[in-house]
C-alpha cells in the first residue's frame, strides 16, 4: 500500500518528522527538569545558595519556574513555535547567539571530519577488496581493527603528550590562539582533534566497505563482466563499488549524529570551543533554555538523518524494495 | 600475462591433499590468553600486590617508575602497578554487569516487538529511535543524579539502559523470521506463554546471531566507564577503575607524568583489543568462496 505519488511520500516523511521533534521536545523537557539540580545557579552563581526563601520565590517567579512542568512546557513551545527560544540563564543572552557563536567551530570540525571519514573509508575499503587476502589486506585490517580499539579521549591525551608536551609541536587545546585566528592558526589548531575524530571512525566503515565488497565480488554478474573482456579495475570501481554505494550512503547519513557526537569528547579534551562542550555545560548546570534548543537540534539531526538513510534505501537503490520481507501474520 | 586471454569462472585453487585443521587454527589464541591474564591478574591481585593500591603516600607522590613503584605512582601518591590489577575488577565487571543489562533489555524488547502486530513494531522502533535521538549525555546526568553517587553498580545501569537499541533491532528481525514456524505455532497452540516462547524457542535459535553484539557490548560498555570516568560523570576518584585512574590525566599532563596516561590506558586498549578479536572471531569468516574477481 506504498503510495507512489511523490507528494504523499515526502509529505507522510516531513509530517512523522515534525511528530518526532514534537515528541522529543516533551521528552527532553520532562528529563531536563526532572533532574535534580538548581537553575538558580546556573543563573545567578554563588549568589543563589545564600537566597532568602522569599528571594528564591521571587527569582523563580520571574523564571517562570514555579508553575506546574506542563504549564511551563505550553509555554515554552508557544515562545519556540514564534522563534523565541528564551535566554540562557548562564549567559544572559538569546540561546540563539549563545549557540550561533560556537557552531561553526563544531561544523567545521565535524564537517571536515566527516568528508575524510567519508572518503577515506571508501578508498581504504577498495584497497582492501582490491588486495584481498595478501599481506596489505591483513595489514591493514589488524592496524585498522587495533585503532579502532582506542577510546578516543585516551588517544587525543597521547596526542597532547607527544606532540603538544613533548615535541611542542602542536597547540594542545582551544580552536584559534589568542588574538589570532587566521587561516593557518585555526589549520593548526585543528589537526589534532581532526586527526582523534577520523581516527575514531574510519575503520568501522571502512572495514563495512571491505566486507560489503567482498561479498559484491563474489556474485554472478562478475563472471559476466569479465567474459565480456572489462579490466578487473572496471569491474571493481564502475559496477562493484556501485552496487555498494546506496548501503553505503544509507550508513553515512545515519552516522552523520554519531559523528557529530563523537567531537563532544574530542572537543572536552581539546577546550575546543564548539557545540559539545557548551551541551556538556547547559545539562550539567541546568541552562534548560540552552539546553532545550540544543537537544531539539541534535535530536531533530538525527531523525532528520534517519528519515534521509530510508528515504535514500527506499527511492535510490530499487532492490531495498522489493527485498523488504512480506508481512507474515500467524 | 596476455591480457587478451584472461582466464574467466571460479577458479579451483590446488589445495594441499586434505589436511585435518588443528583445533587452534582460526582462533585468537593470543587474545584469548591475553584476556585470561588480565582477568586473573585482576581476580587474584591480592596475591602478588606490593602495596596497598588505596594508600596515598603523599611522599611519593608522581615518582616515575623505578624499583618500588614498577609503574610509577599517581599524583596522589598511589601505586600504579597495584591499582591497575585492582581497579581493573571494577572495570571489567561494569562491562559484565552493564552488558547483562542491556541483552536482557533488547532481548526483551525486541521479543516483543518481533512477536507484536506491524503497526505495534512500527511505533515501537519509532519510540527507540525518539529515545536514542535524545543526546546520552542528558540521560546519563539524569540517571546518575536520580541513582545518587555513582558506584559500580548505578554506572553499570546507566551505560546497559543506554546501549541496547541496536541489539534490540536485530533481536526483533530475528524474531520476525522465526515467530511463523511450525514449532512456535505449535507451542502456541499448546497455550504456551510468552516467556515460554522466547527461552525455549526463540532465544536458542538468535542466539547465535547476536553473540557477537554480546562481546562487543562488552568492550563498548569498558570503554564507556572509562570515557564517563573521564569526564568526571563515572566512577569518582576514591573507586578504582581505569577509567577513573586516567581522570587524573589533565594534572599529568600539565607535570608531564607520561606514566599516568600511558599505563592505565595500555592496559585498557589491550582489554578491549583481546575482546574485540574474540568477538570478530564469533561473528565467523562471511563467504569463503572463491572471488570472481
Amino acid at each position: 500500500m506504498r503510495r507512489k505519488d511523490p507528494f504523499f511520500y515526502y509529505g507522510g516523511k516531513l509530517l512523522s518528522f515534525l511528530f518526532s521533534v514534537f515528541l522529543l521536545s516533551l521528552a527532553a523537557f520532562y528529563v531536563a527538569r526532572l533532574a535534580p539540580g538548581d537553575p538558580l545557579v546556573s543563573y545567578y552563581g554563588d549568589r543563589a545558595e545564600k537566597m532568602t526563601v522569599q528571594e528564591r520565590a521571587q527569582a523563580e517567579s520571574r523564571l517562570g519556574l514555579d508553575q506546574p512542568i506542563h504549564v511551563q512546557y505550553v509555554r515554552w513551545l508557544e515562545n519556540a513555535l514564534r522563534g523565541d527560544f528564551g535566554i540562557s540563564y548562564k549567559y544572559k543572552t538569546d540561546v540563539r547567539s549563545v549557540i550561533s557563536a560556537r557552531l561553526p567551530n563544531t561544523l567545521l570540525l565535524g564537517g571536515v571530519g566527516f568528508l575524510l571519514i567519508f572518503a577515506g573509508a571508501l578508498a581504504l575499503g577498495a584497497v582492501c577488496a582490491w588486495h584481498e587476502g595478501t599481506r596489505l589486506d591483513r595489514f591493514l585490517c589488524r592496524a585498522g581493527t587495533i585503532v579502532s580499539c582506542i577510546p578516543e579521549f585516551w588517544l587525543a591525551l597521547v596526542l597532547i603528550l607527544v606532540f603538544a608536551v613533548r615535541l611542542r609541536w602542536l597547540p594542545s587545546s582551544g580552536a584559534y590562539a589568542i588574538g589570532g585566528g587566521g587561516f593557518i592558526d585555526r589549520a593548526v589548531h585543528l589537526i589534532l582533534p581532526l586527526t582523534v575524530t577520523v581516527a575514531g571512525h574510519l575503520w568501522y566503515y571502512a572495514y563495512m566497505i571491505r566486507n560489503k565488497l567482498l561479498e559484491e565480488v563474489r556474485a554472478d554478474y562478475v563472471l559476466l563482466a569479465k567474459s565480456i573482456g572489462l579490466s578487473r579495475r572496471a569491474v571493481l570501481f564502475r559496477h562493484c563499488l556501485r552496487g555498494v554505494l546506496p548501503a553505503y550512503l544509507s550508513l553515512m547519513a545515519i552516522s552523520v549524529p554519531h559523528i557529530l557526537g563523537g567531537t563532544y569528547i574530542v572537543e572536552m579534551v581539546f577546550s575546543y570551543p564548539g557545540i559539545g562542550t557548551l551541551s556538556y555545560e547547559s545539562a550539567r548546570y541546568q541552562d534548560y533554555n540552552l539546553l532545550m534548543l540544543l537537544c531539539i537540534m541534535s535530536g531533530g539531526l538525527v531523525i532528520l538523518c534517519n528519515i534521509l538513510a530510508q528515504i535514500v534505501s527506499e527511492r535510490i537503490d530499487p532492490r531495498m524494495r522489493s527485498e523488504e520481507p512480506p508481512e507474515v501474520t500467524g | 600475462m596476455d591480457e587478451r586471454f584472461v582466464l574467466v569462472g571460479p577458479r579451483t585453487p590446488v589445495l594441499p591433499p586434505s589436511r585435518r585443521k588443528k583445533w587452534y587454527e582460526g582462533k585468537p589464541l593470543l587474545s584469548m590468553a591475553l584476556l585470561a591474564v588480565i582477568l586473573l591478574g585482576c581476580l587474584g591481585c591480592e596475591l602478588f600486590m606490593p602495596k596497598d593500591p588505596v594508600y596515598m603516600d603523599l611522599f611519593h607522590a608522581v615518582q616515575a617508575p623505578d624499583s618500588e613503584f614498577w609503574f610509577g605512582t599517581d599524583t596522589m601518591g598511589r601505586d600504579i602497578f597495584s591499582m591497575i590489577w585492582y581497579g581493573g575488577r571494577a572495570s571489567l565487571l561494569i562491562g559484565a554487569l552493564a552488558t547483562a543489562i542491556s541483552t536482557a533489555l533488547a532481548v526483551l524488547f525486541g521479543a516483543v516487538s518481533g512477536l507484536a502486530p506491524g503497526w505495534l513494531d512500527g511505533l515501537l522502533m519509532r519510540l527507540t529511535e525518539i529515545f536514542l535521538s535524545i543526546p546520552s549525555l542528558l540521560l546519563i546526568i539524569l540517571l546518575q543524579a536520580v541513582l545518587g553517587k555513582a558506584s559500580v553498580a548505578s554506572l553499570s545501569l546507566v551505560i546497559g539502559v543506554t546501549g541496547w537499541t541496536g541489539m534490540a533491532k536485530v533481536v526483533c528481525s530475528e524474531v520476525r523470521r522465526l515467530r511463523s514456524s511450525e514449532y512456535v505455532l505449535a507451542a502456541k497452540c499448546m497455550g504456551a506463554g510468552f516467556f515460554h516462547v522466547l527461552g525455549r524457542h526463540l532465544a536458542p535459535n538468535f542466539f547465535s546471531s547476536i553473540m557477537f553484539m554480546v562481546v562487543m557490548n562488552v568492550r563498548s560498555a569498558i570503554a564507556a566507564e572509562s570515557t564517563l570516568s573521564f569526564m568526571g560523570l563515572g566512577l569518582p576518584l576514591e573507586i578504582i577503575s581505569w577509567g577513573s585512574m586516567l581522570s587524573l590525566a589533565e594534572k599529568a599532563l600539565l607535570s608531564g607524568a607520561w606514566w599516568i596516561i600511558l599505563i592505565p590506558g595500555a592496559f585498557l586498549v589491550a582489554t578491549l583489543l583481546c575482546v574485540t578479536n574474540i568477538g570478530n572471531w564469533l561473528r565467523g569468516e562471511g563467504d569463503r568462496r572463491e572471488s570472481n574477481l
